[in-house]
């Protein structure tokens, strides 16, 4: 399995994704506190139209909290692209018929699977951490993190989800035969369970609650209103992945 | 002792029957050439030998051990060189073997010993590229130094000379030739020249069953008697030679084809008799290539 690891490594360097991907999320990261610093001046530049269009400009106060918005406003978008980025990861190789030398060289499918799905979740983690990082620590430096409450909590939060997305990625890329349907199909259950959150009776129990970090900032949820949509994730999770290894095992590759 | 032996072997695809009953074996170090037209079902053969498919019905052994579908471990004897080999473009040959290796657990000094063997062997042991970029033929040749890395038992080759150039050719089949030393061939063609030059035993496949098999020798002689040509110096003699043996075939003028073997020697004498100039007497080979029409009904 190390082996295997391995390669993944070198394809994911090699390939310039790694690059792609740590510059994306940099870019996110700096991009947050940069937004909410410029809003102000944004809104004075354009507050003579604004005044003109019947808008009374007032003047906004930003905080690290403007900042913290922008954050959970991006990160999805951050989500998209990691995804997008790392669509061909399986599928590819069905095409192109890599795997074949690997599988008849002995090496457990089920290895495969693992080998792939590490390199993915800590591929989302890495990216993720660094895109918080350089948004606390501008915030940090220009304002005061002080004032979001359970700032920790609610970034694992977020980060949870994008695993369980992941997850959902890797059994659909371990069941599907091209990347567009793999992709098409962890797009229909994102959008899917976005649906079925806007019932008031079932947004509690959904992973799509963890998004909501902002209402965990501003102090007006606590953690036992997550712990269920947390279970739910978690769940999710290890359900993907086991069905993700018990489909490769009988994938005709 | 037979290597690789399937015993009444069927696969379909839905409702399509690609393989109905197939049954052949492979003994230890020959060249096995399977045979049959394109999609006559060598791939589909060959990927249920690698447990890459499932069986409908049959089994297939390879080294005395019978093959599952999924992970079977039949494939630690086996060496893979699939039609179309495709690698990963961001390595170089020599990072693509050592990858091979360590997947199957070999030692790292062995890996590099070996590595360097096989790529003398395939000549691509000054290729230090990356392979994004490599020819058909290159690839090909890869193929085969991945395959024997783990010092295979069986190699089995689906067409590895299908797509190549005459002298791309001829360096594979160099290679399988010196490959059966150390190992046993299966490979699967539809160049039957190719098959001539280096197997000893062929299996043709045709509407998925074995429809004619055994040591080349054998399955040459099966075929009807060997045929002489003829052609003589003076067309005009024609009708004279015509009128004494009824069963001459004329091919062209002053041609004839004389397929009543047991009649040869009447005819010499009948053309020294009849002082009839002859240009020249060719022994017509039988042609793998008839067979195989013939195997075919065409």
């Amino acid at each position: 399995m190390m082996a295997f690891l391995k390669k993944e490594w070198m394809e994911l360097c090699r390939s310039g994704r790694l690059l792609v991907l740590l510059f994306l999320f940099s870019l996110f990261g700096i991009m947050n506190p940069a937004l909410a610093k410029l809003t102000p001046w944004l809104i004075e530049a354009l507050s003579e139209s604004l005044a003109q269009a019947g808008i009374a400009a007032v003047s906004v106060t930003v905080d690290a909290m403007s900042s913290w918005t922008q954050f959970y406003k991006n990160i999805p978008l951050g989500m998209v692209l990691f995804i997008l980025l790392c669509g061909g990861s399986f599928t590819t190789e069905y095409q192109k018929g890599t795997l074949i030398p690997v599988v008849t060289r002995g090496l457990s499918r089920r290895k495969i699977v693992m080998a792939k799905s590490l390199l993915l979740f800590a591929l989302w983690t890495v990216m993720y951490w660094l895109c918080f990082g350089i948004t606390f620590g501008y915030n940090a430096y220009f304002w005061d993190n002080g004032i979001a409450d359970n700032l920790y909590f609610a970034a694992a939060l977020t980060w949870l989800f994008g695993v369980w997305i992941t997850a959902f990625f890797l059994f659909f890329s371990a069941a599907a035969h091209s990347s567009t349907q793999a992709l098409t199909a962890t797009g229909a259950i994102v959008m899917g369970v976005y649906l079925l959150s806007m019932f008031p009776k079932f947004g509690r129990f959904l992973p799509i609650k963890l998004m909501d970090g902002m209402s965990l900032l501003q102090g007006a949820a606590s953690y036992e209103d997550y712990s269920v949509s947390i279970a739910a994730a978690v769940f999710l999770i290890f359900l993907c992945i086991i069905a993700a290894v018990i489909f490769f095992e009988r994938k005709r590759l | 002792m037979n290597m690789l032996a399937l015993t009444n072997v069927k696969k379909g695809f839905g409702e399509k029957q690609v393989l109905r009953d197939v049954t052949f074996s492979v003994p230890e170090h020959s060249i096995f050439g399977f045979v049959g037209k394109n999609g006559a079902g060598k791939t589909t053969a060959m990927k249920l030998i690698l447990g890459l498919l499932s069986c409908d019905g049959g089994e297939i052994s390879v080294n005395g051990m019978t093959v599952c579908y999924g992970n079977t471990k039949t494939n630690r004897f086996v060496g893979y060189l699939p039609d179309v080999p495709e690698f990963y473009p961001y390595m170089t040959p020599r990072e693509y073997l050592r990858f091979c290796g360590e997947i199957s657990g070999m030692k790292a000094g062995e890996i590099k010993t070996r590595s360097e063997e096989l790529l003398a062997l395939v000549g691509l042991e000054n290729e230090n590229r990356r392979m994004r970029g490599f020819s058909r033929g290159m690839k090909q040749r890869l193929g085969i130094a991945q395959a024997l890395l783990g010092r295979p038992k069986l190699l089995i080759c689906d067409e590895p000379t299908s797509a190549l150039d005459p002298a791309g050719r001829k360096e594979i089949l160099d290679i399988l030739a010196k490959a059966r030393e150390q190992t046993t061939v299966l490979f699967s063609t539809h160049i039957l020249s190719d098959v001539e030059h280096i197997c000893d035993r062929i299996a043709f496949l045709h509407e998925g069953k074995i429809v004619c098999k055994g040591l080349l020798k054998e399955v040459r002689a099966k075929r009807k008697d060997t045929a002489v040509e003829l052609e003589l110096e003076r067309p005009e003699d024609a009708p004279l030679l015509l009128t004494a043996f009824s069963d001459l075939k004329t091919t062209g003028r002053g041609r004839f084809l004389f397929e009543n073997a047991g009649r040869l020697p009447e005819l010499f004498s009948f053309l020294a008799d009849s002082r009839i100039s002859v240009l020249r007497i060719e022994r017509r080979e039988a042609s793998l290539e008839d067979l195989f029409m013939e195997v075919v009904g065409k």
